[in-house]
Formats: structure tokens, C-alpha cells, sequence
């Protein structure tokens, strides 16, 4: 009961970050910019967070200066990549190799390896709701998380009406879809591409800011390990469908609940749990494409670019 | 067009935005209250002006050269093959493991069983990937990306595990033997690896610009629906394409494991790591060999360059990763741009308007 | 006071002068047509007049004023709207929504869109012009002209008075054009004036009230249609007396050799749906078989399933006795099948690639190129400048990229490179789209006389006269299927345009036209 207890809170702890990734790039994807600079940014946050924290204590400070910050690498990569048209996988890659460059370089100036926050309880932020706390299974699921998981959980829901219900959404699709008709209608549709990207800058900030501070109140330059892409692949598996693409977010959240919590009783072999959740995206991505094109008959590739 | 006109801008595309990064890092370094000009000329004068400079400044760009290759062997083709780094790690540690538990070897035999061992691996782990995308037209950068994760995990089990040198105070895995070791040139680190490596180098430029391959990775990436029309069945080509990428990134792996690291550690290939650098080396080099190898000894310099800026100055040295980072970042976007006939290409897509 | 007038107006793309000093006008509640041969600058006056392009110089005035057109919605906000060629619609949103697409209406302050008011007024504008559609169907599930009668709501929706239409008809059956002309007659009625750009002179004849002719960026002449004839505008549209000067005189009768078969060929779309089915037909030695239709009637994919592109769900293909279904295009050329393919810069050229690199395209791979793998820089060069002296290809730079020349001469390469590798037969998918009048005439006579060398010929045509000029025999694609097979010497243009539209020749009671 115990360990099922333990896996089912791990869940929803690995999924928020990966969760908020993926309702955030997944309107750069329908508006057709493909952002894999998720993975930088969520870094940037997580290390501007802790930075700020570290010296001020303050935590809204450093949640504001944390998505001004990681904002600021969204408007680059849509400069580059939208403006000037750069390609936008070279340029995200570029945001994923200086995020940890300029961390690695303040901490050098630090002489530290990683960032340690000892002025902050972690136990402080999680939100123990009374009644429910205590029922079995539920209660883990739903009680006992930090502030930006209940965020995330609201923001699937928040996004899908924002996807499907407003006009926002429904120019952010249309620009992906039809660039050309969103033109002739007058759309701007550098706007909404900006503004996707943003979207995604914002809620990669608040990914970093749970990872580091809210979970850990801890920094360290991998701390991230590719959750980034995880999203990325999540968002391809649901076709950028905000509920689907949230459901293998939580699928990876799952793998790697069990693999901490089962790792316990494997030994040596411990380390090798490690590698099961990407080696399970992986396979959804493959399983998903098989289906997808399985209709189709005409031979070679479509350029994706 | 003339041919003048188009390497002028392509030296222009590839000079401004390193010029643009060292200006940004010189504004980073007079930050911190250090002389930008200062640190870029220890960077410069230690690389390129001593002899010994100069030779480690070859034998770091071994490495870059083979992983700037295999990247450049299928971003050319529009396959944004992101593996080269998990390849390339995943070659040098089996390289190391037959490099260290074989004994009693002749040394040139030892070393060609360890370049041996490197290439299957490199194309092995490529070859995942590849069927991948061939057969089930999976995203190949989503897969490359997270196999990278993945592979840097298994490798990090086995080294802490089964592979251990016990003897040794940090995770590492036994040093290879020396009949696996490439001997150096006089006092710097320069070994045949670099020879190795320019033999490689001659032999992909022979690939990519004067076969038949080379001519359909060309199309491929230009073109991909042409590519199919014209019989070059773009799936067979894709696994070869990556297959090759494997082969060069397991040799670079393998060759860096024996010229340089002796065993594998946990940081055996540095950050951002040997796949990353070769990455810039190839988007600097504009995916032709002659490029890739003025860009791996450019880059290597800024990395030998980076030690002594370490010990000379207060600079710390991760203000290269920033400039690399920065280099990406500027050269995506073409600065002049490559179709200088841009207005005949609108005034055919406009016929072909006109025509449907 | 007109409607439109155009003063002097000139486009430039570089040194290429698409237009070139036009000026014509256009009266209140006429219909207006302006023809002239594909790549003439039609379109290019017409995104200008839509503020997609702006000119280099001169003017445009709307009811006697003159306007500056930075952007699509200046147009609209003019009045003026365009139903463009390509329609630019969105396949997953419905047709409310496509309608309304950029003035959404809000409920109230809040950002959310109200669907039930946008649904309401959308079906209110739908009776209103007598259009049949649904608002809450999805673009991707209906009809070619169903989207075209989409595309002109959106418009009427926007109140524009003036409604420019590029190539209107291209993609619609003979039944649909009818009802197009019917709708667009309507709305003259009802007080909108109508552009249409085209280049089918008997729709200008049947349409409009009066006629522009434009030829390579220059105005030919101004008419009024009840003043002149068809051939009257050809004349004007090409600058010569006749429009097609090749036409097919056989010496001997077509041999009773089978070449090619299909047999019961089908297969499927992306969504799973049968867009060929059931297929058959056999091509002799010395015939030419002319497949006509309106596009999308599965002719592009039956091209794919021939060029080795697309697989088969069903159904075999043979080639001189041999199963060749599903071969991948490098065996198909190899076994003696030459390929022009539907779309000469997406499929048969590269225009990022030199000349010489194209001129090898698909053999690249033979022994007279390329040896152990490694290509001869010497022979290639040889076989680009013959292609360039037999085929009469004019080439600006020797060295340049293919994207640097003018349709006609781009594909003629094509042209050159498929008949010189000797094929015993040719697939020949819209081989003079876009392409001058002096290179149609040229690969016309290359294929008469491909097939006069004892080969077989496959030519689809969405173009009907290139089809009934050059065929021996035809067949008509409907819906997938083959609607009629009829041969060169009983064949009107009224009998094959019934087959187009699905009609059985036994149920003929009134002929089109």
C-alpha cells in the first residue's frame, strides 16, 4: 500500500514538469514553429529561479525574474527563427546549449557546482488539503503537491478552452494549419507564432521553477535530463491535442514513478530503471506513427521543414 | 551565378556570426572585469602561435573532424540525426572495453579490433533510429534525442557496475592497454589518430561531392519528393545515410578513447560534449568536409585555447560553451541570403501558379 | 465612373517585368474577364489588385479614387474580394468557421466565440444566394466547389462589391462550372461587379460582358465579348493563327502488341478511401493513350501508382509481359518506362541543383555516368550539353540552377532526359503545363515521333485539347473509375466533357454546351 501510495504521488510529481511543457509548446506546434528549445528554457527557469532565490530569499521575485528571463530566450528564438527566418531547430539547439553554458559560467564565478538553497523549506510549499489528504490512494494523487502542480493540472483544462474556444486558439491553429489563408484574411501571423512561442517560454519557466525550487530547492546544470524532448515527443504522440498529449506526459510520469520506486528492490540493476521511460516514449512515438500512417501509400518523405 | 560571389558569401555567413559571439563574449568577459582582448589573445597565442599549441590544437580537432562528418552525412540529407553524441560515447566505451580486457595483442591489430568494436557500436545505436524513420516514418530528432538520455544512463550502469575499475577512486572504467595506445609526437598530444582522421576526411569528400551517393544525399535534402521520383528510394538511403553517421561517430569515439581519454568516465566526452561540437563544426563548415575541417580546428583551438584562459586569467573557461552557443545561434540565420536569384524563383513559382 | 480602373501599372521581381504598364478598366456590375496564356501576369495583376503584391509603379483607383493596398484587408475594406485558385481554406475547421475566419463574433466582452449567432448568420447568407452547403460540415469532408462556394461567402460575408475569381473553373467538373456561371450571373444581379481570370475562352464567351487580353505582362486588347469570337481572343492570347499546330496524323495502324496492361488496380488515400479502384486498361505498341478528367478524380494518384510512387491496395501492372506492380521508380526506368512526372518542380526537377545534376536525375546510376559509384564529371557534361543542343533548351548560365529558367526550357530537360535514355514507353503526366507555346509544339512533336519509333505513350492531360490532339485513344476518369473509353475518330469535345462529369453516354439527352 505503501510503495502504491509512493507510486501514484510520483506520478503526478514527474508529470507536472513534463505536463507544463507540453501545454505550453504545443501551440508553437499547431502554429507549424517547432520549438525544441523547451528543454533550455525549462533550464533557464529552474536556474534564474534558484539564482534569485538564493540571494533575495524572495520567492515571487524569483518566479517573476525566472519567466521575464526565460521570455527573453522566446523572443530570441522568434526573432532567429520566425523574424528572420532562421532555421528553428539550429537556433532552438543553440538556446539548449547557452542556457547551461551561462548557468555553468555564473556558478563558475559562484565557485560552486550546483546551487544549494538552505534558507528554503521545500516541506513548506506542498499544499496538505485537509479531509482528502488523508483518504487512501486519492489523497496521494491529490493532496500534499506544491503550488505550480495543481497549476499544471488546471492548465491542461485551461489551455483545451484556450485551444478550441477562443479566438487566440483558433488563429494559432489556422496560422499552423494555413498560412497562407490566415494571410489573406489578414492574420498576422508572425504574431501568433510569437505568441505561441511565449506561451511555451512561460509555462517552460514555471516547469523549472518546480523542478528546481519547489522540488529540490536545489540547481544543478542536467537537471533537466531531456524532460524537454520528452514533452516535445508527448506533443508529437497527441498531435498537439492538449488532453491526449497531457495523457503521455503522465505516461512517462508513470515510467518513472516506477522506476525510482521499484528500483528499490532490483539491486544492482537499479541503474538500468532509469532508461525505461525513454526507452517507453520512444516506443509510443513509434506505435503512434505506425498507426498514423498506416492509411498511407505514397512512397518517401514530405519535407517536414 | 559565379562561383566567386557564392564562397565570398559563404565565408561572410560563417565569419559574421563568430565575430558576433566573441563580441557578445568580450562584452561577457569586460563584465566580469577582464580584458576581452587580453583573454582572446592567451586564447589565439596558445593554440595557434607555439608548436606544441598548434599540434594540440590538431589533435583536439580529431575527434571534431569525425563527429562534424557524421553530423554533416545526414543534416545534408534534411535528417536531423541529434545521435552522433550517444554514438559517438557508445563507440569509444566499447572501444575501451576491448582496448583494456584484451591482452597480448600486436598493437596495430589491437587497434584496428578497437576501431572495429567502435564502428559496429556507433552504427548499431544509429541504426535504431534509422529503421525507425525508414519504416514507421518516426521523427528521427524526437528518437535521437531521448536515445541520447538513455544511452548516457546505460552507460553510467554499466561503468559504475560490471565494467568498475575498482582500483580507481572515481567511476571510471580500466585503462585501456597500451598496445590499444596511440603513441604521441614529440612533447605535444598530437597522435596518428589525426591522421586517421584527415584519411577519413579525404575519403567522405570523395563521398559527398564526387559519387553517386553524395549526389543523392544532395537531392535528398534539397528535394526529397524529386529524390523518390527519381528512383533514389529515399527510406534505403536514409538507413545508409545513418548507418555511415554511426560508423564516423564510433570511430571518433573509438579514437578519442585511445589517443586521449584511456577509459571511460563519466565526462569522457566534456560539455557540452564531442556530438554537440560537432554539430557547430558542421553548420560552421556548411556540410562539406573542406569547411568541417577549417571549423574542427577552429573550434579546437578555442578549446585548447579555454584551458589556458583558465589558468592565465579569471575568466572561467565556460565562456567558450557560451561563444559556441551563441556561434549556433547566429549562424542560423543567413546572414545574405543563398539565392541571390530569389525573384526568378518567385517569377517560376507564379507560372506554375498560372499553370495549375 | 468605373469600378476599377488600372493605370499604367507595373510589377518587377528583379530584372523580370511581370507586368508591364497595364491599364484597363472596369464598369459597375459587369463581369469582367481577363485571359491570357499561364504565365502571362495574370495572377500577378490580380494579387495586386488583392494587396498581396504591390506595384513598382503606377496606379489604381476604386470609383474613381486612388488607393494604396499594403495588405488583403485593405482590398476588403475597398470592397474588393478574391476567390483565389488555391483556396485558402482550413481543413479541419467547418465551414462557419472558415467563413468567418478573422471577424469572429465574441459573446459579448469575453474572448470566447459565440457559435450558435456566427451558425445563424452564416446559413442566413447561404439561403440568401441559393448556395447548397452546410455550415457545420468540415472544409476536409466536402466537394471541390463546395469549398469554391465557401471561398465566396467568406467573401459576400465581408460585403465586397467586387469579387475577383483566379481560374475558377480549373478543379470543377463541367456540371459544377455550369453551376458557378449560373451563381456568378446571380450575383451580377444582385449588384456585385466580377473579375475572373482564365485562360478558357468559350467560359469568356459564355460569362462575360467584356475582355481583357494579356500577353507576357502586356495588355493585347481591350474587347466587348459580343464583339468578338473565340478565335478572335486565341489569336490575341498567343499571337499566331493557331493554337495547337501539331496534331496527330498516323502513318500505320496501332499494332496488336500489348505493351502495358493495368488490371484491376486500386488503392487508397491517406483517410482510407478508395481513390482509384478497379482499374484496367492495355496501351499497344505505337498507340498513344490519353487519359483525360478533371483533376482529382484519381488521375494524380493512377500517375503515382504507374511512376512507382504509391503502392497498390489491389490489382497488377504489366510491361512487356513482365509484373512490374509496385516497383520502386529506379527498377521502372531501368526496365524501359520513362517518366514525366505531374510536377516539374516537385517531382521532376530540382531547382536547388544544377543543370548538369538534373539532366542525370533518375540515371544517375548507369554505367555511361557513373562508375564503381563515383561519378564522371566529363560525361556528364557531355550528356547536358548534347541534351541542350538536341533538344534546343536555352540556358542563360551553363553552370546555373535549373530554378533559373523559364518553364518551357525546365521542361524540356525533363523531356530530354526521359526519351534519351530510350524507354520503351513514356508517362506523360501534364507535360506542358505552364510551358510557351513554342516548347508545347516541340515536346508535342517529341512525342508523335517517340510513338511513330514503334513506343507506347501514356499522356495525362487535364488540358482536354492537348488530350484530343495528341491521342489515338482515350480514357476518362470519374470518381476513380474509368466513365468512358472512346478512340480518336469518335470522339467531340461534348461526348468527353459528359464522360468528365460521370455521365453515361446512353443517358445523353441534353449535350454540355
Amino acid at each position: 500500500m505503501e510503495l502504491l501510495n509512493n507510486i501514484l504521488y510520483d506520478t503526478v510529481y514527474h508529470s507536472t514538469p513534463i505536463i507544463l511543457c507540453v501545454i505550453g509548446g504545443m501551440f508553437a506546434y499547431k502554429a507549424n514553429v517547432l520549438n525544441i528549445a523547451l528543454e533550455g528554457m525549462m533550464l533557464n527557469g529552474a536556474f534564474v529561479a534558484t539564482l534569485v532565490m538564493f540571494f533575495t530569499g524572495s520567492l515571487p521575485l524569483a518566479i517573476l525574474l525566472s519567466i521575464v528571463t526565460t521570455l527573453i530566450y522566446g523572443l530570441v528564438f522568434s526573432v532567429m527563427g520566425i523574424t528572420y527566418k532562421g532555421n528553428v531547430i539550429v537556433v532552438g539547439l543553440a538556446i539548449n546549449l547557452i542556457a547551461p553554458a551561462i548557468a555553468g559560467f555564473v556558478m563558475k564565478m559562484m565557485e560552486t557546482a550546483n546551487i544549494n538553497l538552505t534558507n528554503v523549506n521545500i516541506a513548506n510549499f506542498k499544499i496538505n488539503i485537509p479531509f482528502v489528504k488523508d483518504i487512501p490512494i486519492i489523497g496521494s494523487i491529490l493532496s500534499g503537491h506544491p503550488p505550480i502542480t495543481y497549476l499544471a493540472f488546471i492548465g491542461i483544462a485551461a489551455f483545451s478552452v484556450l485551444m478550441y474556444k477562443t479566438k487566440f486558439g483558433i488563429y494559432v491553429r489556422v496560422v499552423g494549419e494555413n498560412e497562407d489563408s490566415a494571410k489573406s484574411l489578414g492574420i498576422k501571423t508572425n504574431f501568433y507564432k510569437y505568441a505561441a512561442v511565449l506561451i511555451g517560454a512561460f509555462c517552460c519557466a514555471l516547469a523549472g521553477v518546480n523542478l528546481s525550487v519547489e522540488r529540490l530547492g536545489l540547481y544543478t546544470n542536467d537537471m533537466t535530463a531531456g524532460r524537454g524532448f520528452i514533452a516535445i515527443a508527448a506533443i508529437y504522440c497527441g498531435q498537439g491535442r492538449p488532453v491526449l498529449s497531457s495523457l503521455y506526459a503522465i505516461l512517462f510520469g508513470v515510467a518513472r514513478a516506477l522506476a525510482v520506486n521499484l528500483s528499490i528492490y532490483a539491486g544492482p540493476a537499479a541503474g538500468l530503471f532509469d532508461i525505461i521511460p525513454y526507452i517507453i516514449m520512444v516506443t509510443v512515438l513509434a506505435v503512434v506513427s505506425i498507426v498514423k500512417y498506416k492509411n498511407v501509400k505514397v512512397r518517401g518523405f514530405k519535407n517536414e521543414l | 551565378m559565379n562561383k566567386k560571389g557564392n564562397i565570398l558569401r559563404n565565408v561572410i555567413n560563417s565569419v559574421l556570426p563568430i565575430l558576433l559571439a566573441f563580441v557578445i563574449g568580450g562584452i561577457v568577459i569586460a563584465c566580469i572585469g577582464e580584458n576581452p582582448l587580453e583573454t582572446y589573445w592567451i586564447l589565439l597565442k596558445k593554440s595557434f602561435l607555439t608548436s606544441t599549441g598548434f599540434m594540440n590544437t590538431l589533435h583536439y580537432a580529431s575527434p571534431l573532424i569525425l563527429t562534424g562528418l557524421a553530423i554533416a552525412v545526414t543534416f545534408k540529407a534534411n535528417l536531423y540525426n541529434m545521435g552522433v553524441e550517444g554514438q559517438m560515447l557508445l563507440g569509444g566505451f566499447f572501444a575501451g572495453i576491448a582496448g583494456a580486457y584484451i591482452t597480448g595483442m600486436n598493437p596495430l591489430v589491437h587497434k584496428l579490433i578497437c576501431f572495429a568494436v567502435g564502428i559496429l557500436c556507433g552504427m548499431a545505436f544509429a541504426l535504431i533510429p534509422a529503421l525507425l524513420k525508414a519504416k514507421c516514418k518516426v521523427n528521427e530528432m524526437v528518437v535521437t534525442l531521448m536515445l541520447n538520455y538513455a544511452m548516457a544512463k546505460a552507460l553510467e550502469f554499466l561503468s559504475t557496475g560490471v565494467f568498475r575499475d575498482l582500483s580507481s577512486g572515481y567511476v571510471a572504467t580500466p585503462t585501456i592497454q597500451e598496445s590499444a595506445m596511440f603513441s604521441r609526437f614529440g612533447r605535444s598530444r598530437l597522435t596518428m589518430f589525426f591522421v586517421i582522421a584527415i584519411i577519413v576526411l579525404i575519403i567522405m569528400y570523395i563521398v559527398m561531392k564526387k559519387s553517386k551517393l553524395g549526389y543523392e544525399l544532395t537531392a535528398i535534402g534539397k528535394n526529397p519528393e524529386f529524390a523518390e521520383a527519381a528512383g533514389m528510394n529515399v527510406a534505403k538511403k536514409t538507413i545508409i545515410l545513418m548507418l555511415i553517421s554511426g560508423a564516423l561517430s564510433g570511430i571518433a569515439g573509438a579514437g578519442y578513447m585511445m589517443s586521449e581519454q584511456f577509459k571511460y568516465t563519466l565526462s569522457f566526452s566534456g560539455t557540452p560534449g564531442l556530438g554537440w561540437d560537432g554539430m557547430l563544426i558542421a553548420l560552421l563548415g556548411g556540410h562539406s568536409p573542406g569547411g568541417i575541417l577549417i571549423a574542427a580546428i577552429f573550434y579546437a583551438a578555442l578549446k585548447t585555447g579555454s584551458d589556458n584562459i583558465n589558468m592565465y586569467t579569471s575568466v572561467p573557461k565556460e565562456i567558450v560553451a557560451l561563444i559556441q552557443g551563441l556561434i549556433i545561434l547566429f549562424l542560423a540565420v543567413k546572414f545574405i541570403s543563398e539565392r541571390t536569384n530569389f525573384s526568378f524563383r518567385k517569377k517560376s513559382a507564379k507560372k506554375r501558379e498560372g499553370a495549375a | 465612373m468605373s469600378m476599377i480602373e488600372v493605370v499604367d501599372l507595373t510589377k518587377k521581381f528583379g530584372d523580370f517585368t511581370a507586368n508591364d504598364k497595364i491599364s484597363l478598366s472596369v464598369e459597375e456590375q459587369e463581369i469582367k474577364c481577363i485571359v491570357g496564356e499561364n504565365g502571362a501576369g495574370k495572377s500577378t495583376l490580380m494579387n495586386m489588385l488583392y494587396g498581396l503584391l504591390q506595384p513598382t509603379s503606377g496606379k489604381i483607383l476604386i470609383r474613381g479614387k486612388e488607393v494604396q493596398m499594403n495588405s488583403p484587408i485593405d482590398a476588403i475594406a475597398n470592397g474588393i474580394g478574391m476567390v483565389h485558385q488555391h483556396f485558402k481554406l482550413v481543413p479541419s475547421l467547418t465551414v462557419y468557421e472558415n467563413i468567418l475566419l478573422g471577424v469572429e463574433i465574441k459573446k459579448g466582452k469575453s474572448p470566447f466565440v459565440d457559435a450558435k449567432t456566427e451558425i445563424e448568420k452564416v446559413q442566413k447568407l447561404i439561403d440568401e444566394y441559393h448556395f447548397e452547403l452546410n455550415p457545420l460540415d468540415k472544409i476536409e469532408d466536402i466537394s471541390v466547389g463546395g469549398r469554391q462556394r465557401v471561398e465566396i461567402l467568406k467573401m459576400l460575408y465581408r460585403n465586397v462589391d467586387i469579387l475577383i475569381l483566379d481560374e475558377p473553373t480549373a478543379v470543377l467538373t463541367p456540371q459544377e462550372v455550369d453551376d458557378l456561371m449560373v451563381s456568378l450571373k446571380n450575383m451580377k444581379k444582385q449588384g456585385k461587379t466580377i473579375i475572373v481570370i482564365t485562360h478558357k475562352l468559350r467560359e469568356v464567351m459564355e460569362l462575360s460582358d467584356s475582355v481583357t487580353v494579356i500577353k507576357q505582362g502586356k495588355v493585347i486588347g481591350h474587347v466587348k465579348t459580343k464583339d468578338t469570337n473565340e478565335s478572335e481572343l486565341a489569336q490575341m492570347m498567343v499571337g499566331r493563327n493557331v493554337v495547337l499546330t501539331v496534331s496527330n496524323e498516323r502513318k500505320e495502324p496501332i499494332s496488336d502488341e500489348v505493351i502495358y496492361e493495368v488490371k484491376n488496380l486500386c488503392t487508397i488515400n491517406d483517410y482510407g478511401k478508395e481513390v482509384v479502384s478497379d482499374l484496367s486498361f492495355k496501351v499497344h505498341k505505337g498507340e498513344i493513350l490519353g487519359v483525360a478528367g478533371v483533376e482529382g478524380n484519381g488521375q494524380s494518384e493512377l500517375v503515382k501508382l504507374m511512376t512507382g510512387l504509391m503502392e497498390s491496395t489491389k490489382g497488377t501492372i504489366t510491361f512487356l509481359g513482365k509484373d512490374i506492380t509496385n516497383q520502386w521508380p529506379a527498377q521502372l526506368r531501368k526496365e524501359g518506362v520513362g517518366i514525366i512526372p505531374e510536377d516539374r518542380y516537385a517531382q521532376g526537377l530540382c531547382g536547388d541543383m544544377n543543370i548538369s545534376e538534373n539532366c542525370i536525375a533518375g540515371y544517375h546510376g548507369n554505367a555511361d555516368v557513373c562508375k564503381r559509384g563515383i561519378f564522371d564529371q566529363k560525361a556528364i557534361k557531355a550528356k547536358r550539353d548534347h541534351f541542350i543542343e538536341e533538344f534546343d533548351i536555352r540556358i542563360g548560365d551553363l553552370n546555373g540552377n535549373v530554378s533559373s529558367l523559364s518553364g518551357g526550357n525546365a521542361q524540356k530537360i525533363i523531356v530530354a532526359r526521359e526519351l534519351s535514355a530510350g524507354p520503351k514507353l513514356l508517362i506523360a503526366c501534364q507535360p506542358t503545363r505552364g510551358v510557351d507555346i513554342g516548347s508545347i509544339e516541340f515536346i508535342h512533336k517529341q512525342i508523335l515521333k517517340f510513338r511513330d519509333e514503334g513506343n507506347a505513350v501514356i499522356l495525362v492531360s487535364s488540358e482536354l485539347s492537348e488530350i484530343l490532339s495528341l491521342s489515338d485513344n482515350m480514357i476518362v476518369m470519374y470518381k476513380g473509375k474509368i466513365s468512358g473509353r472512346v478512340s480518336q475518330n469518335e470522339v467531340t469535345t461534348a461526348s468527353i466533357g459528359l464522360l468528365m462529369a460521370g455521365i453515361q453516354p446512353e443517358k445523353k439527352e441534353a449535350a454540355h454546351e
